[in-house]
């Protein structure tokens, strides 16, 4: 007997499947609207720009880092969140990674962990440059240690 | 270790050990008499290729590595899509062996395939070099001087400008 409708492959049999695990249960959504926040993270980009002219690499990095975008609906303030990061990283001295690093808050250490690994997994995007990222990687784990790679790794809310 | 592969397997080492924290939880699944759900960690390795020999070697380095997969215990009979080859790390792996030699392990092996694709590429030209010369010599037994010296000039040529 030839196969005549075969149409029921096609149902997306996890849709009625009562424990299937939703994004949006893994962690509460963004309170702020995804408009608010892309105009937060422009706002915040340009404040970084004032710091690094002044040469406050860890007062533009702590700008950044602080309450940032996440969820589905806000890829486009995650990446001029990364662009923003990716600029500071690349302007900051060799010899001053190590006390920047030293002096950011936890919160702030893991928010920068997410973002080197997001970097990394995008190479040649903007002025991503890797030698830079693992640079920063190995100076942060060295302060943060193994718990702070483990937290960015298992935040569900990512950068 | 090269100095500049240094930073990248130091990252590749603290992120692999970070991952490898996998313990047994319980199955959500509760009433079900599946055995609990476990973590595992499946690490991808795409393996530097410059040109068209390095790609073969590839392909036959990592095509032998793999049909030989269950010797290596952690490795996969397929390569991830896009990728050369794949490990695939479980809970019982991390609990019957020791954690951070699992991590030396794969970052000696990322070590030694760069190492070992060279020195195959290395001695692969050698032997095309070796082989082509004894031709020319046996043909040169047949065939004119000019022919034999304009062979041999398109081989230094090739020799010249082939990437060590």
């Amino acid at each position: 007997m030839a196969p005549t409708d075969v149409k029921f492959r096609k149902i997306d049999v996890d849709a009625y499947d009562e424990d299937v695990l939703l994004e949006t249960e893994l962690y509460d959504p963004d309170p702020r609207d995804p408009q608010q926040v892309i105009e937060e993270t422009k706002a915040r980009a340009a404040a970084v720009r004032s710091s690094l002219s002044k040469g406050d690499i860890l007062g533009a990095l702590v700008t950044i880092l602080d309450n940032p975008p996440y969820g589905s609906n806000a890829e486009e303030a995650k990446n001029l969140t990364l662009q923003t990061v990716v600029t500071v990283l690349n302007s900051t001295k060799a010899t001053d990674i190590p006390n920047v690093v030293r002096s950011l808050p936890p919160e702030a250490q893991d928010t920068l962990m997410k973002y080197l690994y997001k970097g990394m997994g995008m190479p040649g995007w903007g002025d991503v440059s890797g030698s830079v990222l693992l640079g920063w990687h190995e100076k942060l784990t060295e302060v943060a240690g193994t718990g702070c790679i483990v937290r960015a790794m298992t935040d569900r809310r990512m950068a | 270790m090269s100095n500049v592969l240094r930073p990248y397997l130091a990252a590749v080492r603290s992120t692999l050990t970070a991952a490898l924290t996998l313990e047994n939880f319980p199955s959500q699944v509760g009433g079900c008499s599946s055995s609990p759900s476990v973590n595992s960690i499946r690490v991808s390795i795409k393996i530097k290729q410059a040109d068209e020999i390095e790609r073969i070697l590839c392909h036959k380095f990592t095509r032998f590595l793999m049909q030989r997969a269950e010797s290596f215990i952690v490795l996969r009979r397929k390569p991830i899509k896009g990728y050369d080859i794949s490990f695939l790390i479980t809970n019982t792996h991390t609990e019957s062996m020791l954690k951070h030699k699992i991590v030396d392990f794969i970052i000696q092996f990322m070590e030694d395939v760069d190492r070992e694709i060279s020195e195959m590429k290395l001695s692969l030209n050698a032997r095309a070099r070796t082989v082509a010369e004894s031709y020319l010599t046996a043909v040169s037994l047949g065939i004119g001087y000019r022919v034999v010296t304009r062979l041999k000039c398109i081989l230094w040529s090739y020799s010249a400008f082939a990437p060590a």
